[in-house]
């Protein structure tokens, strides 16, 4: 009887050095949420929740009907392998706009609630989707270098680029929610416009 | 009867379970095709395309029918089958830890999992789980070294260190907030890899990783991962300790000829015991090996407390080597351990410059512009290279652009800036392929046109003055397939076959040798005793 309970006491010992050691281990690699942060699905929690909700079980990804919604490849560390981002040059979020649907597909997919729950309406899509804000590059614009351009402001879906003079397109960033399709229209390489990941914050149901 | 049905059933099941593992990401695919409208324009018959074809021509009469597919997708972790959400109950204990709160959803995707498991036992484990579908394959294989004429070893620690992993696993998770146990889950990867092959053709590190379980089960341990290590395992024994269906065994029929202990999967006694303790998979192996019909399957009233002659593991092993050592469980925590920190520390290497998309992101089927952009930052300035096309073939003329910018100033870099390209080498000396060239900025960026001869890994090389003193930014630029899938599984198929035959030629030579020795210890024998009689 004895002996189990040094044998037990020993596993309790083991186990405890164990998760101290990984604690360490895995905190190491924790780096501040906001650095480098991607672009992430529409309704997605701030990037500390978001990373520590998120099962990666890549149903979004699999859900997107516009396959926008990539996997963070294992090389880009163990915190952020297997999470969803956005590359919106690549596939930007068109928002369900060609899809029947109640609310946004990847939305209603997810499972572990790191993605809110958002219905396909602008008024919910305006209030929630905070993928970032599009952000003109005015060294690239065509628009802003002596050509008259304007594929962008025909691209917004949700009316959040305005036209100056020559068809300069302007921000308007209340409207904006950072969905990518006028990064992945633009016609310039490089891309004169692009999204920036923002702050995200929860909405309680 | 049921010692036939069980195990073909349990075969069934496994293959659909196989099956399904595949129809998750192709029915994905083919929901992605369908909504870009793009299914009539797949391209050319890879098998691919043809299972999407095939889905297209089952599901395009019906409308319910494509509703149905809409609703499958993820992965084993979690899943959504024609609409019924599933998840793996360790997904949902790690979701819960890790995020300290409950989400519906969650919940509701646990229900069908837990109630299975509750009533079955650990079912998933024996009859689902891919990763054991592919280790009991790995298991037959050890035949093979019985060929080879390698030992069979069979390293045996305590089925209990599951239980203190799953504990050390789940601690970790509380305690980093980083829910990473889909990282080295076996049938998570597995899915992962099974996705990112269907989409992208290649696979990740985590092939890896499996690769590595199934090496340490062919050579150093039986059933190494599911007996010892799998906190899944442990989690569904634990939900499944009150189930109602066991294997019951008849005293009076048993003739302990020890049958049932040499099949079991899961190393527990059957033999010993009168009904299976809660790691039983109630896969129906040692039921169908008894000869003397004396272990059937039997639906029982919880077992609350089992008393000693029941309990079935460890303690009443016959030749008593169970082992609860806490440096075994150590090494095994500390080996999950180094293993995401050599994952984590391999990406460090690489992300200072390396941030753009991964290679195997494109699809070269799927309508979308193959550009590639790499970012870095060197002294005030933000670099953005862009390749066009992202991902070249040997010989196509690449377009390679750098946007430098003031970060502070917003405004656009002036000067002329020089590059070069560098094949890289694995052995030896890397090969220059573009000459160095200065250009003066056009349109406030600089462009070059590059060719890459052949398959292979790159080095874009950009000098530039940064405060005066020249630097030099490289970015990795890969074209064509320079490690193909097929050349990795070729290589490692190579390899096992050269080390069969080295042991085995090995083992020969010792053996001629023995042999020799033998004979020589026989014959000079008797020579050696004249030489000392003359003395």
């Amino acid at each position: 009887m004895t002996h189990d309970r040094r044998d037990f006491l020993l596993n309790l010992l083991g186990l405890g050095a164990a998760t101290a050691t990984g604690s360490v281990g895995v905190g190491l690699f924790n780096q501040p949420a906001h650095a480098h942060s991607p672009i992430r699905p529409p309704g997605a929690l701030s990037e500390a929740d978001f990373l520590s909700t998120c099962i990666r079980c890549q149903r979004c990804a699999d859900a997107c009907p516009n396959h926008c919604i990539k996997a963070t490849p294992e090389t880009e560390g163990p915190v952020r392998a297997g999470t969803p981002f956005i590359q919106p040059r690549e596939q930007a979020c068109m928002l369900c706009s060609r899809v029947e649907t109640e609310h946004l597909r990847c939305t209603e997919a997810c499972p572990s609630g790191a993605l809110q729950l958002i219905a396909k309406t602008l008024i919910d899509i305006q209030q929630k989707a905070q993928m970032g804000k599009a952000k003109v590059d005015l060294n690239l614009c065509y628009s802003y270098n002596d050509f008259t351009c304007g594929t962008c402001l025909k691209a917004c879906p949700v009316g959040a680029l305005k036209t100056g003079l020559w068809a300069r397109p302007i921000v308007d960033v209340d409207a904006c929610v950072g969905c990518g399709l006028c990064e992945r229209v633009c016609i310039r390489y490089p891309h004169a416009i692009r999204v920036e990941p923002g702050e995200r914050q929860r909405f309680d149901a | 009867m049921t010692r036939w049905l069980v195990p073909i059933a349990r075969r069934c099941v496994q293959l659909l379970s196989l099956g399904v593992l595949m129809l998750l990401p192709i029915m994905a695919l083919y929901m992605h095709f369908k909504e870009a409208h793009a299914i009539h324009d797949l391209g050319e018959n890879n098998w691919r395309n043809v299972a999407v074809r095939g889905i297209e021509r089952v599901v395009n009469k019906d409308e319910s029918r494509q509703k149905l597919v809409q609703q499958t997708q993820g992965t084993i972790w979690s899943a959504r089958l024609f609409g019924v959400s599933l998840s793996d109950p360790l997904a949902g204990a790690e979701a819960i830890i890790s995020s300290r709160s409950f989400y519906k959803p969650m919940l509701w995707s646990l229900l069908i999992p837990v109630a299975v498991t509750v009533l079955l036992g650990r079912v998933f484990c024996g009859w689902i789980c891919p990763m054991n579908t592919l280790l009991e394959v790995v298991d037959k294989c050890r035949r093979l070294l019985r060929i080879a004429e390698i030992r069979e070893r069979d390293v045996k620690f305590s089925l209990k260190n599951k239980y203190l992993i799953l504990a050390v696993t789940l601690g970790l998770v509380g305690a980093t907030g980083v829910p990473f146990v889909a990282l080295f889950y076996p049938p998570a990867v597995m899915s992962r890899e099974v996705h990112l092959f269907v989409f992208g053709s290649t696979v990740g590190i985590g092939a890896y990783v499996l690769l590595a379980i199934c090496a340490i089960e062919l050579f150093v341990s039986k059933r190494w991962w599911c007996r010892y290590i799998c906190p899944g395992g442990a989690l569904y024994s634990l939900l499944g300790r009150f189930r109602v269906v066991r294997v019951e065994r008849d005293e009076n029929k048993c003739v302990q000829c020890g049958e049932c202990v040499r099949v079991c999967q899961f190393d527990l006694r059957p033999m010993l015991v009168q009904i299976t303790g809660m790691e039983c998979t109630n896969c129906g192996s040692c039921v169908r090996a008894c000869n003397d019909d004396a272990l059937r399957f039997r639906w029982m009233l919880p077992v609350i407390r089992m008393t000693n002659d029941e309990r079935p593991n460890d303690e009443r092993r016959p030749n008593a080597e169970a082992r609860t050592v806490p440096a075994q469980i150590l090494r095994h925590s500390i080996f999950f351990i180094l293993s995401s920190l050599v994952i984590g520390h391999s990406s460090l290497a690489h992300a200072h410059h390396i941030l753009g998309l991964p290679h195997y992101s494109y699809k070269e089927n799927y309508p979308q512009a193959p550009t590639l952009e790499y970012p870095a930052t060197t002294g005030p300035y933000d670099l953005l290279m862009t390749s066009f096309p992202g991902h070249p073939v040997p010989g196509e003329r690449t377009t390679i652009a750098f946007y430098i910018k003031d970060r502070n100033t917003g405004l656009p870099y002036e000067l002329p800036v020089s590059l070069r390209a560098l094949k890289t080498a694995t052995f030896g000396e890397n090969t220059l392929i573009f000459e160095p060239t200065v250009h003066e900025p056009t349109g406030n960026q600089h462009k070059y046109f590059v060719t890459f001869p052949d398959d292979g890994e790159y080095i874009a090389e950009l000098t530039m003055d940064v405060e005066g003193k020249p630097e030099v930014i490289p970015f990795l630029m890969i074209a064509g397939e320079p490690t193909a899938t097929k050349s990795v599984v070729i290589a490692i198929v190579a390899g096992l076959g050269v080390f069969l035959l080295v042991v085995r030629a090995i083992k020969l030579k010792r053996n001629r040798r023995r042999a020799a020795n033998q004979r020589g210890a026989e014959v000079p024998h008797q020579p050696t005793e004249p030489l000392t009689t003359d003395h």
